[in-house]
C-alpha cells in the first residue's frame, strides 16, 4: 500500500520563466574570503560596536572582524534570503544600499558607489553570491613598510604600504584594505589611508591590521636641536650600550652617575627589600676602593633578604593564599607548603625554568608536594575552569592576554581562536581528588579528558602550544610537552616575560607595560634591549642572580634620578634612574628597619619580616586578600587575579592619612626607642639628627636641613619630642616612601 | 531502485514508534537521582523544599513551585536547572552537567506523562488533535474556480537571475499557484504547470503571497527594503489592483488577509503588527507586545484568531475582534519563520531556524506534537557543532496535511496527526516556500535559484 502511493510520484522540474542570465565571469569572480570579507574589515561594519558585537547590530551579525567567514556567509545570503543580497537585481541588494547610505543606516554611508569596496561588493554578488570553494588562498603574513620612519624637527609626513602574503605565495598590496592606528596621536598620527604625519618629540609605532594579522611601524619625531652632541658616557655592561645607542637615536643624554649615598639605598631596597642600616652605611661610605659597588651587590645578591624579596614576588604572582575553607584546596597548610618550597627554589637560586617547569608538570598532593599547588593557588575556586587556567597561565608566564581569543581572534596580536582552544586544552584533564583529610587534594592530569571545542565550529582542539603548527603528541602527559616548549630558552614568548619582569623590578618600569600584555600592538620601548636581557636570562640557565648582578652592575642603573636638559620628559628610555614607591611590604620592612622597631602579623610567628608573610584567612581565599591592613592600604596584591595592576603603587588619601593618624609610625618609634637611646647617651643634637637621617634616607643631612633642625632644637637638646617630630617627619617624607 | 530510500526512511520511522520504550520514574528515573541529586534533594535534606525522594514529593515540588511539568520538559523547572548553559545555575551544583543519555531520558519522562511504573497511566493529558474538516474550510464558489481570465499584458522586467521564491501560494479553491518574481507576481496553472500571466507588483519584491478562502482575492505584501512596503490585494480573475494598505517605511515581512476579506494584518522589522481595514485601508488596531521582527502573521480559517511570530522565537495568539492577546506560545529557541493554520482553525503549526516544528492545540496553547529536529540536515565527516536545521516553510492541505521545507534541503510531508509521511529529496537548491494544490495531489516547493519543483501524490500513507 505505502509503495503504491509512492508510485504515483513523478518529479517534474520547471525551469523559472524569466531571463536566465549565466555568469560568464565566474572566473574573475571576487571571492568572499579573499575579497569580500576584507570589505567589511576596511569598512568597519564589522567591529565591536557596530555588526561585529555579539548580538549584531539592528538585527544583523557579523563575526567580530570576520573570525568566521562561513557563518558570516550564512547570515548576509542565506539567513534572509532575498532581503541583504538580491541576486535578482544586485543594486537592490540592502548589503549595497545600507553600506553607501542610499537607504537609514546607523553607521551611516561606509563607502561610495564609485569605490572599489563597492565594485568588490557588487560583482560579487552579481556573479551569484557564490562561497568560496576550499582551495581559496588566505592570508599567512602581512608586511608594512617603512619599517621605520624618522622626522626631523618634528615635521614631515610618509604613506606606509601594506602587502600581504597568501598561502599560494601570491602577493598583493592591501594598503586600501587595512585599518591604521598609532600608539601616541601626539607623536606620529596616522590616517584611514595609511598616511604617517609627524607629532611632538617621542619614539612610537604605528599599525596596520589587515585579516588576522597586526604589524607595527616604529616613528621617530626628533626635536629641533641642532646643539646635541652625544657625551660619551662610560659604558659598563651591554645593557648601557644598548640604551645609550637608542637616546642617541631619540636625541637623549643619560643623567650622571648616582652618588654612592643613592646607590646604596637604591640597590638594597631592590635586593635586599630593606634599608641599609646604619653600621653597613658608615662601612660602604668610608670603603675607598674602586669596586666597592659591584662588591655590595654581590654581598646583597647572596643575602637572604633576596631569597625572601623574589620569594615574597613569587608568591604574590602565585597567587600564594592560606584559608580555611576545604573544598578550594587552598588550606594554609597546602600555602605553607607552597611558600616553603617556593623558598627553597629561591634559597638555591633554582633555574627559573626548572622552577616553572616543576608546576606546569607537578602531580600529587597539595600538602606534600608544593609545586602541586600550581594548580589550585592559581585558582582559588572549588572548581577547576580550564578556559580561566589557561588564560592565567599564559598572561602570567608568557605575558600573552590570549583570553580576547576566546571568543574571536586577538585583534591586536597574532593569537587566533585555534590558538586558544588548543591552548586551553592542555588544561582540560586537570582534576582533584580529595585525599585522606579534608584539607588534602591529589592534583591529577586525566589524560582521557576531552579537548577543548572550537566556539565556531565545535571541531575537538587537541593541545597545541601557542603558535604551534601541530598538536603536542598523544600519549604521554601533553603538560610534559607544554613545559618543554614554555621554558626552551628558544621561546621568546617566555623569556622576554621573565626578563621583561625582573628588569621592571630594578628599573621601576618594564621595556613592555604593563607587564603582561605583550602583543604586537605593545611592542617594547626597546627591542634590542629585551631581547639582550633575555639571551642573557637564557644563556645563564635562567639564573635569576646572574641576571640581577647584570643589571645592578649596569651604569644605566646607576644613573641620578636628577634630569639634565634633554631627558626631563624621558619616561621609557632609561636615561634617568626612576622615582618609585616602595612596595607595601618592602615599605614596612624599611620602617621596621629605620625605627628598630618591631611588627608581628597574626597568625605569623614573632619576628617575620613584612616580605615573608603572605596573606591567611581562617575562611575561604577566593576574594582580595593583602594580609595585613596596612598592605591594603599601600597596595600590596590582593591576589584575587594574576594581573600584574594588582599591586598598586598610586598614592592615596588613605596613605597620608594613615601615615598622620595611623598607628604604625609612633608604634614603630615607640618599639624602637631610637631617639630615647640616643638622648640617654648623650649624644649632641647634630648627631642625633644625622643619625636619623641616614636611618630614613641613607645619607646624611646637608648643611641647610642641619642649620634649620639645630634652630628647631634650640636648647631642649634632651627633648624626645623634638627629635620624635623630626624623625616622624623624615619617615613620611616622599624621599623615605620612593626608590630613587 | 528510486523507492529504497523513502520506504525504508518510513520503515524506521514506524518501527521507532513503535518501540519506544516506556520510561518510568521507579526503573529510570530514581536511579539518575539518587546518584546525583537525592544528597540535596532526599529524605534527609530537601534544599529549596525539593524531594526527589519519591514519584509523590517530585510532583509535589518545591518552594519554586511546580518541578516537573508533564508532558513538557521545556518548561519544567527541574529540566531547566539541569540543562542550563550557565555552570553558576546548572545542577548539579559546581558540578559537569548529567550524561547526555541520562538527560534524554529525564527528557522523554517528562514528555512521556511522568509515569511513575511500568502499570501507571500517562499524566500528560490526553488530547483529540484529529483531523475534522469544517464547512468553512474552503469556502464555497459560485460558478467555475476562480483562475485568471483575462489578465492585462505585462512584460516581466529584466534580471540577472530570476527572485529566489520568496513567497508564494496555492489557491484554496482552483488548480493555481501565484510565485513571486521580481516586482511582479506569476501565476501557474497547476493542471498543465504553465505560466497563465503575471501581476505587476511595482512597489518591489513581494515578500508574502496569499489567496482569499473563496481564492478570488490574490494579497501580495513586500516592498523594498529599508524604504516602503505595502500590502495589495488582486482580484484573481481579472487582474484588477483591488486595493492597497499600509505605508511602511520598510518591506512588509509578514501579512496576511483575513477570511472575510475584512481585515490585513501585517508585520516586519518595525516589530509590531498592524491590523488594516481592507475597506478604508486604515489601522483598525496594532499589536505591540513581540519583542522583535516580525516574520509569520496568519489568521484562522474561522477568522477568530490572528497568530504572529517574531525573530526571537516568540509567537502569540490575538482575537481577531479585540486584538487583545489569547495565548502567547513559548518553544521556540529561535528565530520562527512560518505559520500554517490547519483548516479545522484547531491546529497551529510553527517552524523556525531552532529546527523545531511544533503543532499547537490553540484551545489551550498546547504543544500538543513537538518535532525538535523536524529537518535533520546529514552531518558531513569532520563537521562539528551546529548545522542550520531550521524550518522555514509550512502550508496546510485540505486533509490536514501539512507540507515543510527546511534547511536541510528537503520538502517533507506529514499527516494531519503529525506523523512523518513523506520526503522528498532535493539536491537543487534551498527549498523556501512550499505549497499544496487545492485538490491535495500536487506538492510544490520554490527554491532559492527560483526554480519551483513538483510532486504528484496525496498524503494517504
Amino acid at each position: 500500500m505505502v509503495s503504491k502511493a509512492f508510485l504515483l510520484f513523478t518529479c517534474l522540474t520547471l525551469i523559472a520563466s524569466g531571463p536566465l542570465a549565466v555568469s560568464e565571469e565566474a572566473v574573475q569572480a571576487p571571492s568572499f574570503r579573499r575579497d569580500v570579507m576584507p570589505v567589511f574589515f576596511r569598512a568597519t561594519c564589522n567591529t565591536g560596536t557596530c555588526h561585529g558585537s555579539a548580538r549584531g547590530k539592528d538585527g544583523f551579525m557579523l563575526s567580530l572582524f570576520g573570525y568566521d567567514a562561513k557563518g558570516d556567509y550564512y547570515r548576509i545570503t542565506q539567513e534572509l534570503v532575498g532581503r541583504r543580497v538580491n541576486l535578482a537585481v544586485p543594486e537592490q541588494s540592502l548589503l549595497l544600499l545600507k553600506a553607501t547610505g542610499k537607504v537609514p543606516h546607523t553607521g551611516g554611508e561606509r563607502f561610495t558607489k564609485d569605490s572599489p569596496y563597492y565594485k568588490t561588493l557588487l560583482s560579487w554578488i552579481e556573479a551569484g553570491a557564490l562561497d568560496d570553494s576550499a582551495a581559496v588562498p588566505l592570508p599567512v603574513e602581512i608586511t608594512l613598510a617603512p619599517e621605520r620612519m624618522v622626522f626631523e624637527g618634528g615635521k614631515g609626513s610618509e604613506q606606509v604600504t601594506v602587502t600581504a602574503r597568501y598561502s599560494d605565495g601570491s602577493k598583493r598590496d592591501v594598503t586600501d584594505l587595512a585599518l591604521f592606528a598609532t600608539n601616541n596621536p601626539s607623536t606620529a598620527a596616522i590616517s584611514k589611508t595609511g598616511l604617517v604625519t609627524a607629532g611632538g618629540r617621542g619614539d612610537t609605532f604605528v599599525f596596520a591590521r589587515f585579516n588576522r594579522f597586526t604589524i607595527g611601524s616604529e616613528v621617530i619625531v626628533l626635536p629641533d636641536d641642532k646643539n646635541y652632541q652625544w657625551t660619551n658616557p662610560p659604558v659598563q655592561n651591554e645593557f648601557d650600550g644598548i640604551v645609550y645607542d637608542r637616546l642617541q637615536k631619540l636625541r637623549l643624554l643619560p643623567s650622571e652617575l648616582c652618588d654612592d649615598e643613592t646607590f646604596l639605598r637604591r640597590v638594597t631596597l631592590d635586593l635586599a627589600g630593606t634599608l641599609p642600616s646604619l653600621e653597613e652605611y658608615r662601612a660602604f661610605i668610608a670603603d675607598t676602593s674602586k669596586d666597592k659597588r659591584t662588591a655590595l651587590v654581590d654581598r646583597l645578591i647572596k643575602s637572604d633578604g633576596f631569597t625572601d624579596l623574589w620569594t615574597d614576588l613569587w608568591a604574590e604572582m602565585l597567587r600564594v593564599k592560606g584559608g580555611g575553607y576545604a573544598p578550594t584546596a587552598t588550606d594554609t597548610k597546602a600555602a605553607e607548603v607552597y611558600y616553603e618550597w617556593i623558598h627553597d627554589q629561591m634559597a638555591q637560586n633554582r633555574p627559573l625554568n626548572e622552577f616553572i617547569s616543576d608546576q606546569v608538570t607537578s602531580t600529587g598532593s597539595n600538602l606534600t608536594n608544593g609545586p602541586a599547588n600550581f594548580y589550585t593557588m592559581l585558582v582559588h575556586d572549588t572548581k577547576f575552569t580550564p578556559k580561566n587556567f589557561a588564560s592565567d597561565f599564559s598572561q602570567l608566564l608568557t605575558g600573552v592576554r590570549i583570553q580576547c581569543a576566546e571568543c574571536h581572534n586577538h585583534p591586536f596580536d597574532r593569537w587566533t581562536q585555534d590558538d586558544y582552544y588548543g591552548w586551553v586544552s592542555f588544561f582540560t584533564g586537570i582534576k582533584r581528588k580529595q585525599g585522606s583529610e579534608p584539607r588534602e587534594f591529589y592534583i591529577y592530569n586525566d589524560m582521557a579528558a576531552a579537548p577543548a571545542k572550537h566556539l565556531v565550529d565545535e571541531r575537538p582542539m587537541p593541545a597545541t602550544v601557542l603558535g604551534g603548527e601541530a598538536p603536542v603528541p598523544k600519549g604521554v602527559d601533553p603538560r610534559k610537552a607544554l613545559a618543554a616548549w614554555l621554558t626552551s630558552p628558544k621561546n621568546e614568548l617566555f623569556a622576554h616575560n621573565l626578563a621583561n619582569r625582573i628588569w621592571a623590578h630594578f628599573m621601576g618600569r618594564g621595556l613592555v607595560e604593563p607587564l603582561d600584555d605583550m602583543r604586537v600592538s605593545n611592542p617594547p620601548t626597546n627591542k634590542p634591549l629585551l631581547d639582550c636581557l633575555a639571551k642573557r636570562l637564557a644563556d645563564s640557565g635562567f639564573n635569576l642572580r646572574a641576571l640581577a648582578r647584570d643589571i645592578c652592575t649596569s651604569r644605566i642603573y646607576q644613573l641620578s634620578a636628577r634630569p639634565n636638559k634633554t631627558n626631563a620628559t624621558d619616561e621609557r628610555q632609561f636615561s634617568r634612574s626612576q622615582l618609585r614607591r616602595l612596595r607595601a611590604d618592602v615599605l614596612l620592612d624599611s620602617i621596621v628597619k629605620a625605627t628598630d622597631g618591631e611588627r608581628s602579623f597574626s597568625s605569623f610567628p614573632k619576628g617575620i619580616k613584612a616580605v615573608q608573610q603572605y596573606p591567611r584567612s581562617s575562611g575561604d581565599t577566593t576574594g582580595a586578600m593583602t594580609g595585613d591592613p596596612f598592605f591594603t592600604t599601600f597596595g600590596r596584591a590582593g591576589r584575587a587575579t594574576v594581573c600584574a595592576c594588582d599591586t598598586k603603587m598610586e598614592p592615596t588619601l588613605s596613605q597620608t592619612l594613615h601615615f598622620i593618624a595611623g598607628d604604625t609610625m609612633q608604634a614603630q618609634m615607640g618599639a624602637g626607642r631610637v631617639v630615647p637611646k640616643a638622648i640617654e647617651a648623650n649624644r649632641p643634637p647634630e648627631a642625633i639628627i644625622e643619625e636619623l637621617y641616614i636611618r630614613a634616607l641613607s645619607r646624611k643631612p646637608d648643611a641647610a636641613e642641619l642649620k634649620a633642625l639645630l634652630e628647631m632644637v634650640g636648647t631642649n637638646t634632651k627633648d624626645r619630642k623634638v627629635y620624635e617630630d623630626i624623625f616622624w617627619s623624615l619617615l613620611t617624607s616622599s624621599e623615605f616612601i620612593f626608590n630613587h | 531502485m528510486r523507492l529504497v530510500f523513502p520506504l525504508l526512511f518510513l520503515y524506521l520511522a514506524t518501527n521507532a514508534f513503535a518501540a519506544e520504550p516506556v520510561i518510568t520514574y521507579d526503573e529510570h528515573i530514581k536511579p539518575i537521582f539518587r546518584e546525583h541529586c537525592l544528597k540535596c534533594h532526599g529524605e534527609d535534606e530537601h534544599k529549596a523544599g525539593l524531594n526527589l525522594s519519591t514519584h509523590a514529593t517530585v510532583l509535589k515540588g518545591g518552594s519554586g513551585g511546580a518541578a516537573v511539568v508533564a508532558g513538557r520538559a521545556s518548561t519544567s523547572l527541574l529540566f531547566k536547572a539541569i540543562t542550563d548553559t550557565d555552570d553558576e545555575s546548572r545542577m548539579p551544583p559546581k558540578k559537569a552537567p548529567l550524561p547526555a543519555a541520562q538527560i534524554e531520558l529525564i527528557r522523554t519522562w517528562i514528555q512521556t506523562g511522568l509515569r511513575e511504573s511500568s502499570e501507571s497511566q500517562s499524566l500528560a493529558a490526553a488530547r483529540d488533535i484529529g483531523f475534522k474538516p469544517v464547512a468553512n474550510a474552503a469556502a464555497k464558489v459560485d460558478g467555475p474556480p476562480p483562475m485568471p481570465e483575462k489578465l492585462p499584458p505585462f512584460t516581466a522586467p529584466v534580471t540577472k537571475r530570476p527572485l529566489p521564491v520568496v513567497a508564494m501560494a496555492a489557491s484554496p479553491t482552483a488548480p493555481l499557484l501565484a510565485v513571486a518574481g521580481q516586482e511582479y507576481v506569476r501565476l501557474i496553472d497547476l493542471n498543465t504547470q504553465q505560466p497563465l500571466g503575471a501581476l505587476p507588483f511595482p512597489e518591489g519584491q513581494p515578500n508574502v503571497i496569499r489567496f482569499s478562502h473563496d481564492g478570488q482575492v490574490l494579497m501580495v505584501a513586500g516592498g523594498k527594503p529599508v524604504q516602503s512596503g505595502c500590502v495589495v490585494l488582486y482580484d484573481v480573475r481579472s487582474g484588477k489592483r483591488l486595493t492597497s494598505v499600509g505605508d511602511e517605511t520598510d518591506a512588509v515581512l509578514a501579512a496576511d488577509l483575513s477570511p472575510d476579506q475584512k481585515l490585513i494584518a501585517l508585520g516586519g522589522s518595525g516589530k509590531v503588527v498592524k491590523v488594516y481595514g481592507t475597506t478604508d485601508g486604515k489601522l483598525r488596531y496594532k499589536l505591540t507586545k513581540h519583542t522583535d521582527w516580525i516574520t509569520a502573521v496568519a489568521f484562522s480559517p474561522d477568522g477568530s484568531k490572528l497568530a504572529s511570530a517574531d525573530r526571537a522565537g516568540g509567537i502569540i495568539l490575538w482575537d481577531t475582534a479585540s486584538g487583545g492577546i489569547l495565548l502567547t506560545l513559548a518553544e521556540h529557541k529561535a528565530a520562527v519563520r512560518a505559520l500554517a493554520w490547519r483548516g479545522d482553525s484547531r491546529m497551529l503549526a510553527s517552524g523556525g531556524e531552532d529546527g523545531q516544528l511544533v503543532w499547537w492545540d490553540v484551545q489551550d496553547g498546547w504543544p500538543a506534537i513537538l518535532n525538535n529536529n523536524a529537518h535533520p540536515p546529514a552531518r558531513a565527516t569532520g563537521v562539528y557543532g551546529k548545522i542550520p536545521n531550521g524550518v522555514i516553510a509550512l502550508a496546510f492541505g485540505p486533509a490536514g496535511e501539512l507540507l515543510s521545507a527546511g534547511r536541510d534541503r528537503q520538502v517533507r510531508l506529514w499527516a494531519a496527526d503529525g506523523k512523518a509521511l513523506r520526503a522528498f529529496p532535493n539536491d537543487a537548491s534551498l527549498p523556501l516556500q512550499a505549497a499544496i494544490r487545492n485538490d491535495g495531489k500536487t506538492f510544490v516547493a520554490g527554491d532559492a535559484a527560483g526554480q519551483l519543483h513538483f510532486w504528484a501524490g496525496n498524503a494517504k500513507p
